[in-house]
């Protein structure tokens, strides 16, 4: 009779989380896939990042914490293009969740359909990091953020075609507020094109040719190898020359290597964002654009 | 030759086909419309490359190679070198429902100096099963606590615990059967339940392969409960049973306490790990005599700048057939990370044992790496 029971309530309360389970999970590796998700989702889903916006997305520890949502998501969204090729695969191994395996209708890779920029002939790690498929931070491009909320929108799709026009309306109200924005994000960098910056690591390279702007060089000799004294001279020998005003980092790197180029010549040090949240007021994928854009003009002006 | 055409023609035209359904998905489209859009709005853009590097599918290659300096106060031969290990790993997905890890192992005797090759680990994985569960099957490093399932070059020291050595041996607990494990629904914490059974190990000290139907058998439960943002602690409890080499049993009970800090933000530059490890084993014999011993370690790993890692570890071993034999050291390791496919590391190490004279070592272990890594376990 107890076990009886015991069936008959496991059963019901199947029964109760089952019926309650109408929002699609989503798991993203990055902020600004939990944001893009979230503007095609709407309350059809719930999301939750891996990342922080202020981490870097290289390097996150794969805390068993996240093998917990994996293993309950309905939906994987990553970056892709082994941007977290350090992490992501191993935490997807262990999340044991058949729904989200590379191949299956819930992995969603955000890159596919992305002009790439930086794509090697060949690899050698004599250059640092290199990644094989191409430089991995397009969404710094917004019309990149376009084909990443296609992808989204295509798996949403996948996983519940009944509420497809739902998404489908939400991807065009996507497109069109992309496509406002960027009027007003080109005009405000208008008068920019051309501008001389050093950046601490080749993340902005997508950044740079939308918006026209001129990154001379890395406080990193290489991608991923820490600046070293030489890079240092070597940096504020170009910053001499070429009247550079900015030196672009971001929230996950020390400021001590920007410092000292900072004091030699007088160029101001900015913190930008890489992706949503880097800083509290970056709230979804638009605010990253008019933070950075704002942040930018101001440390030019 | 005509004939051949004839075939081959509609073949190609199928292939091309084929490709040509599968390119089309609806993110053409938008890449038309995008790069249309950026050619309307006059803005100077490069072609996007989308010739992705071709790959194939080999598994992921790589090798891991272990070069040591070492130096011990006793003995005639003070110094020396070698390459201690050169460990091939071929890794991937098998298909849709499984994936395969193996690494080969050329590693060197300590007695015979000579080279010689053994499969350290080969299993697969299954990716599918119902019910949050996993099954491994093969040779692989078994779940004893939190050194054992690491590979030694990712460890930070170059010597293993003496505790560790006394039960499991040099080349640690990897042996050949099966490993079901369990995600339990907890959702405030993860928990995991690992049972193990095997055929025996051949190199342990605590367990033997003999010639019978006995197997070694392992349960244990990991828990990792997230304390913020930036730190998690976790707590592992493992039992082991299976047969010595005197055809009776031995028992081991183990438990692990782990304290990880890394600030999210900077966690490339700082990070802080308190580990500890205790084990209880009692072995019988056939004489009918039970030897009980205990052992531990604990070790701080403190990273103090991006490269630079130092490690102080204390360890307390019984041996195992006498717990009388007291076995003490303290060691400190200063590791140098070059980057993610290179480090120096140099340890310093003093032991002292109550029946013999105290003696002083010291290693310095240059690890490097070609090809693909694989990700380390949290």
């Amino acid at each position: 009779m107890k076990i009886k029971s015991i069936v008959l309530l496991s059963f019901l309360l199947n029964l109760f989380f089952v019926t309650n389970a109408k929002t699609i999970k989503v798991v993203t590796t990055t902020t600004d896939l939990k944001s893009i998700t979230e503007m095609i989702g709407g309350d059809k889903v719930s999301v939750m990042s891996i990342a922080e916006g202020y981490q870097n997305p290289h390097f996150v520890d794969p805390k068993p914490s996240y093998i917990i949502s994996l293993s309950n998501a309905n939906m994987f969204v990553t970056v892709g293009l082994d941007l977290e090729i350090g992490w992501s695969p191993q935490l997807l191994t262990s999340s044991r969740n058949p729904k989200i395996q590379k191949g299956s209708a819930g992995y969603v890779d955000a890159s596919e359909g992305v002009g790439l920029l930086q794509v090697p002939s060949s690899i050698n790690r004599g250059e640092g990091d290199i990644h094989i498929y191409g430089n991995p931070h397009y969404w710094l491009d917004p019309l990149n953020g376009k084909v990443i909320a296609r992808n989204i929108a295509n798996g949403l799709e996948r996983l519940d075609p009944d509420n497809k026009s739902f998404y489908e309306n939400n991807l065009q109200t996507f497109f069109s507020k992309i496509n406002a924005k960027m009027q007003e994000w080109q005009a405000k960098m208008a008068p920019y094109k051309g501008t001389p910056l050093i950046a601490y690591h080749n993340e902005w390279v997508y950044f740079e040719r939308r918006f026209g702007l001129h990154i001379v060089d890395f406080m990193e000799p290489k991608p991923g190898i820490p600046p070293s004294p030489s890079q240092l001279v070597k940096v504020i020998k170009e910053v001499k020359a070429d009247n550079i005003k900015v030196i672009i980092s971001s929230p996950y790197f020390t400021t001590s290597s920007s410092d000292v180029v900072s004091k030699q010549t007088g160029a101001k040090e900015l913190t930008l964002a890489t992706s949503t949240g880097g800083f509290p007021s970056i709230k979804n994928y638009f605010d990253l654009f008019d933070y950075d854009i704002d942040h930018l003009i101001a440390a030019l002006k | 030759m005509n004939k051949l055409l004839i075939v081959l023609l509609p073949a190609c035209f199928f292939c091309q086909q084929l490709f040509s359904q599968t390119d089309s998905t609806a993110t053409d489209s938008v890449l038309l419309k995008q790069i249309t859009e950026q050619m309307q709005a006059g803005n100077p853009q490069p072609a996007p490359q989308t010739n992705r590097s071709p790959r194939n599918s080999n598994p992921d290659i790589g090798v891991v190679a272990d070069f040591r300096g070492s130096y011990i106060s006793e003995g005639k031969k003070n110094f020396d070198a070698y390459l201690d290990e050169a460990e091939l790993s071929f890794q991937s997905v098998v298909d849709p429902y499984i994936r395969a890890d193996f690494f080969i192992s050329f590693s060197r005797d300590p007695i015979t100096h000579k080279y010689g090759a053994e499969v350290e680990e080969g299993y697969l994985t299954t990716l599918t099963l119902p019910a949050k569960l996993q099954l491994k099957v093969g040779k692989f490093r078994e779940d004893v606590g939190k050194i054992n399932p690491v590979h030694p070059h990712a460890l930070p020291f170059v010597d293993l615990p003496a505790a560790y050595v006394n039960y499991f041996g040099e080349e640690g607990l990897n042996d050949e059967g099966a490993s079901l494990s369990w995600l339990t629904p907890a959702k405030s914490f993860y928990q995991e339940l690992v049972f193990q059974a095997t055929s025996g190990a051949s190199e342990s000290p605590s367990f033997y392969r003999g010639d019978n139907n006995r197997f070694i058998y392992l349960a244990h439960l990991k828990n990792v409960f997230t304390l913020n943002d930036n730190a998690t602690l976790e707590l592992g409890f493992t039992g082991i049973s299976g047969p010595n080499d005197s055809s009776a049993n031995t028992n081991i009970a183990a438990a692990d306490l782990t304290y990880k800090w890394k600030p999210v933000q900077m966690n490339t530059y700082k990070s802080l790990v308190w580990q500890n490890e205790f084990f209880y084993s009692n072995a019988k014999y056939a004489s009918d005599e039970a030897h009980n011993s205990i052992g531990f370690y604990s070790f701080v790993e403190d990273q103090i700048a991006k490269r630079w890692f130092i490690t102080g570890r204390y360890d307390y071993a019984q041996k195992p057939y006498n717990k009388n034999i007291l076995e003490q050291a303290y060691s400190l390791t200063a590791g140098w990370y070059a980057t993610e496919f290179q480090k120096i590391e140099i340890e310093a190490k003093h032991t002292t044992v109550n029946v013999e004279p105290n003696y002083n070592q010291a290693w310095l272990r240059w690890i490097f790496i070609i090809g693909a890594h694989g990700a380390h376990q949290y």
